[in-house]
Order: structure tokens, then C-alpha cells, then sequence
């Protein structure tokens, strides 16, 4: 159990003690600082790639454990304030380390593939995971390959989800990538491979055809 | 105009928006504050930055929100408000479908008495589906908002464990006040306070303590001799609080017996 909780909630990185207090925020809300630990699972999501992919999901768990046990919202309320606190403050962090930013946004479209409020995604985080996403299809930040990177990474992950929020704003970032792809010259290759994949993606529905799978993601023998 | 900029200026033209307040992110982007002075720029960079980053209002109204969303929430109320109207559309579906199953019951459910007079009589007075529920959100926000109230206190915690719902005795027992009859403001704030003062009876014993809640917590406390899981009123099942983890669920079924037609009563005692 120890073992694969670590695994689950991909926890390994922090240091003993905040494991300690993650998993005593998981089993016994009540009995925690929750804007404590809030705090401590954001600041890791700036640091931590890996962790900033999968940390929704132990922040969905502490929110129902605290929901069940004092009904409370304590950790939400807490996550969600620090979490627009880092997103005011995106360009900055942008500016002074890529890799923070691309982290945040990691995050940001994490904690809104998880935490659903009945069942729906948080309409409030609609706009400012927009906002996220149109940054990175900005022509300087599609001349960087980890931000592109990204960027594909949370229109696979959420895409389809975001879509049905709002139609709209999905058609004119998709325009921005298009012409992205196809007029902006200082593309990485790569860069305009992730483009070229998730233009394709989302044209499918949202999914890869054989083909395209094929195409993309098997290796070339010569 | 690029995509980007052209949604920020479809957002800027938002009939019902409130620009009266000077603290969103955008007021950099304004020329003048609130109080109709010249800004001075704080941003420093280049020009296309107000764009970016300013890219939409704090205050819109979509096709997706239920109403202009003010300038000034932090994501924490915004999703707690998010949360309390679906509760609320959600319970709305289940009392509307409760009720449309007391006009119509089926065939192999038990009612007490066979003849249609009961059934009858349960029309005239409960049949809100016909479009005499209250379907006004903002109502039945503050409705709910005042309910939870209520129902986040140890004394209610006390009580709906000592007291199961099906052994409720009406006038002795408070009830909650449904948030889907119709009601003036006036009689459903009274509602609201009478329940909330029955409730006290339940109130710690550290509290000081009445004859009454003495009385109540003897002969009761003697009657019932398991904890159950019950839900928190006939209508809602809003964020039932429960205190401690293991309580016994017993299904509604086991009490068999005449139904009390608690609301009835409850109603005529109210009005």
C-alpha cells in the first residue's frame, strides 16, 4: 500500500516528511493545515514536470476526503486562490523560467481534468486554461519547443473537454495554430511536427486515425 | 486584427459588465482609472503585452454562466457558486421527478390506504410540478444558502443522528423548510427561523441546558439504539454533513408502515 500510493499519486519527489503529511491530507483531512498543504503540492507542481502532469489527481482525493469528512472546502478554496495567484502572475514566470511556466500550465490544465464540481468541469477555469493555451500559440512561444510541447500535451489531454465548454474559442486558437504552421519560418521541425499531429488530431475528433497514428508514431525503416 | 485580439475586443463589448471596479488585471490596459484620472502605465514592455495578457474581461457573461460573473471573485468563491447552482439545478431534477412519481405511482408501490381519496388529496395540495415549484435560481440559492446554515451545526448533526427521519413526529420534530414551495420572502425566512429554533434543542449539552432538550435527550436516547445513515431532508441532499465516518445505512424500505404524510400536517402548521 505504502508503495503504490506513492506510485499512484506520484509523490516520490518530495522529502519524507511531506509525503508524511500528503498522505495524513488523504486519509484524515481534518486533521491537517490543508492551506498548508495546498501550498506545498503547488510549489512542487512549478518545480517538478512529472508531478505537475499528475498532481490532480491526489488534489481531487483530498478535496472528496475533506468533502466527506467535514464537509469542508477548505484545500479546494485554498489550491484554487494560490493556483490564480501563479496564473496572474503567468508572464512573469514565463519570462524568468520556461520550465516553471510550462509546469504551471501543466498543472492549471491538470487540476481542471480533475477536479469536477458534479461531475462538470469548473467553468471557472475555462477561460484562464484558454488564456494558457493562446499564450503558448503565440509565434515566440511556438519557436520553443518545450512550450509547444505543451502546449499539444494538454490539447490531448483536455481538448475534447474544453471544446464543448466553448466551441468558439477552441476554432480561433486552432486558427492560430494553423497559421503557425504554416507561415511562422522559425518552427523547429519538431515544433511543426507537434503542430502538424495535433491539427490532425483534433480534425479527427479529437483522436488519431490509423493512418495518421501510423504516420506519427511508428518508426521509419529505411 | 488577430484571433487573440479580436476576442478580447468581443468581450469588451459586453452590454452588462461592470467596468466600475479598478482592480482587475486589465486596468493597466485603460487609459483611465474608475475615478476618471489618467493611469499611469504600469506594465513595461512591449505594446502588444496589454493584448496578451488582457486577452478577456474578469467580468462576462457567456452563453456557459448563469449570469455576470463579478470582477472581483477569486477562483475559490467562483467555483463554490458554480457548486451550490448545480446542487441546486440537480435538486430541482430529483424533487420534480419525486414529485411526477407521488401524482403517478406505480403500480406495485404501497399506498396506505387503497382508495384514490389519499391520492387525491396529495394532488390538491402537493401538485407543484404543474409548475408551481419555485424555479428561480437566485431564490433558491439564498434558499439553500440559508438551509446550510442551518444544517452545519452540531445541534443538527445531534439531531439527525438521534432522530432517523421516518421516526420524526411532526411538531415535535423540526423539519426543513423545502426551498421548492412557493413562498413569500416574509413566511419563508419565519420558516427558516422556527426550524432554526427547534434545532437548538439539540444543541450541545455544554450549552445551557433547557427542561425541554433534558427530556428530549432521555427519551430518545433510549429509543433509539443504532446510528443511521439518513438523508438530510425530504428535497436536498446538499452536502449532508456527517461527523463521523461509519454510520449504518438502512434502507427507507424496512419501516414499513402507513407513511406519514408529514408534509401535510407540517404545511398546515406552518401557514
Amino acid at each position: 500500500m505504502e508503495n503504490s500510493s506513492k506510485e499512484e499519486y506520484k509523490i516520490q519527489s518530495f522529502d519524507l516528511e511531506t509525503q508524511k503529511l500528503l498522505k495524513t491530507a488523504l486519509k484524515d483531512p481534518g486533521s491537517v493545515d490543508l492551506e498548508k498543504v495546498s501550498n506545498v503540492i503547488v510549489d512542487q507542481s512549478l518545480k517538478d514536470q512529472n508531478f505537475s502532469r499528475e498532481a490532480g489527481r491526489i488534489c481531487y482525493t483530498i478535496v472528496q476526503a475533506e468533502a466527506k469528512q467535514t464537509n469542508g472546502n477548505v484545500f479546494r478554496r485554498n489550491l484554487l486562490n494560490r493556483l490564480q495567484q501563479e496564473f496572474k502572475a503567468r508572464e512573469e514566470t514565463r519570462k524568468r523560467s520556461t520550465q516553471e511556466w510550462v509546469c504551471l500550465v501543466s498543472f492549471i490544465c491538470n487540476i481542471f481534468d480533475y477536479l469536477k464540481v458534479n461531475n462538470m468541469p469548473m467553468m471557472a477555469l475555462v477561460h484562464p486554461v484558454y488564456d494558457c493555451l493562446f499564450r503558448l500559440a503565440q509565434s515566440d512561444a511556438l519557436q520553443n519547443e518545450e512550450e509547444v510541447d505543451c502546449l499539444v500535451l494538454q490539447l490531448h489531454r483536455i481538448g475534447d473537454q474544453l471544446e464543448k465548454m466553448n466551441m468558439q474559442l477552441m476554432d480561433e486558437l486552432f486558427n492560430l495554430l494553423r497559421d503557425g504552421f504554416l507561415l511562422q519560418e522559425d518552427l523547429s521541425s519538431m515544433g511543426r511536427l507537434l503542430l502538424l499531429e495535433i491539427l490532425e488530431f483534433r480534425a479527427g475528433g479529437w483522436t488519431l486515425s490509423e493512418t495518421a497514428q501510423k504516420y506519427y508514431y511508428s518508426e521509419v525503416t529505411d | 486584427m488577430s484571433a487573440y485580439q479580436k476576442y478580447r475586443y468581443e468581450n469588451d463589448c459586453k452590454p452588462d459588465e461592470n467596468r466600475n471596479k479598478g482592480t482587475s488585471r486589465w486596468t493597466h490596459c485603460r487609459k483611465r482609472g474608475a475615478d476618471g484620472n489618467l493611469r499611469k502605465s504600469l506594465e513595461v514592455g512591449e505594446p502588444d503585452k496589454c493584448s496578451q495578457s488582457s486577452r478577456r474581461q474578469e467580468s462576462f457573461t457567456t452563453p456557459e454562466s448563469e449570469g455576470p460573473v463579478s470582477r472581483v471573485k477569486n477562483w475559490g468563491d467562483e467555483v463554490e457558486a458554480e457548486e451550490m447552482r448545480s446542487n441546486v439545478q440537480r435538486d430541482m431534477h430529483r424533487y420534480r421527478r419525486r414529485i411526477l412519481e407521488a401524482d403517478f405511482p406505480q403500480r406495485d408501490r404501497k399506498i396506505s390506504s387503497g382508495s384514490s381519496d389519499s391520492r387525491d388529496s396529495k394532488d390538491s395540495k402537493e401538485s407543484p410540478a404543474k409548475g408551481d415549484i419555485e424555479t428561480d435560481e437566485t431564490t433558491l440559492i439564498r434558499r439553500q444558502k440559508q438551509i446550510n446554515y442551518g444544517k452545519n451545526t452540531l445541534a443538527y448533526d445531534r439531531y439527525i443522528k438521534e432522530v432517523p427521519k421516518l421516526m420524526r413526529q411532526p411538531g415535535v420534530h423540526p423539519k426543513t423548510p423545502n426551498k421548492f414551495k412557493k413562498y413569500s420572502r416574509r413566511s419563508w425566512d419565519q420558516q427558516i427561523k422556527l426550524w432554526r429554533v427547534k434545532l437548538h434543542a439539540w444543541d450541545p449539552p455544554a450549552e445551557e441546558g433547557s427542561d425541554l432538550q433534558q427530556i428530549e435527550e432521555i427519551d430518545l436516547g433510549e429509543i433509539m439504539e443504532f446510528e443511521l445513515d439518513v438523508e438530510c431532508s425530504a428535497d436536498t441532499e446538499f452536502q449532508c454533513p456527517t461527523s463521523s465516518g461509519a454510520l449504518l445505512s438502512l434502507a427507507e424500505d424496512s419501516f414499513a408502515g402507513t407513511p406519514k404524510k408529514m408534509m401535510k400536517i407540517e404545511d398546515a402548521e406552518m401557514s
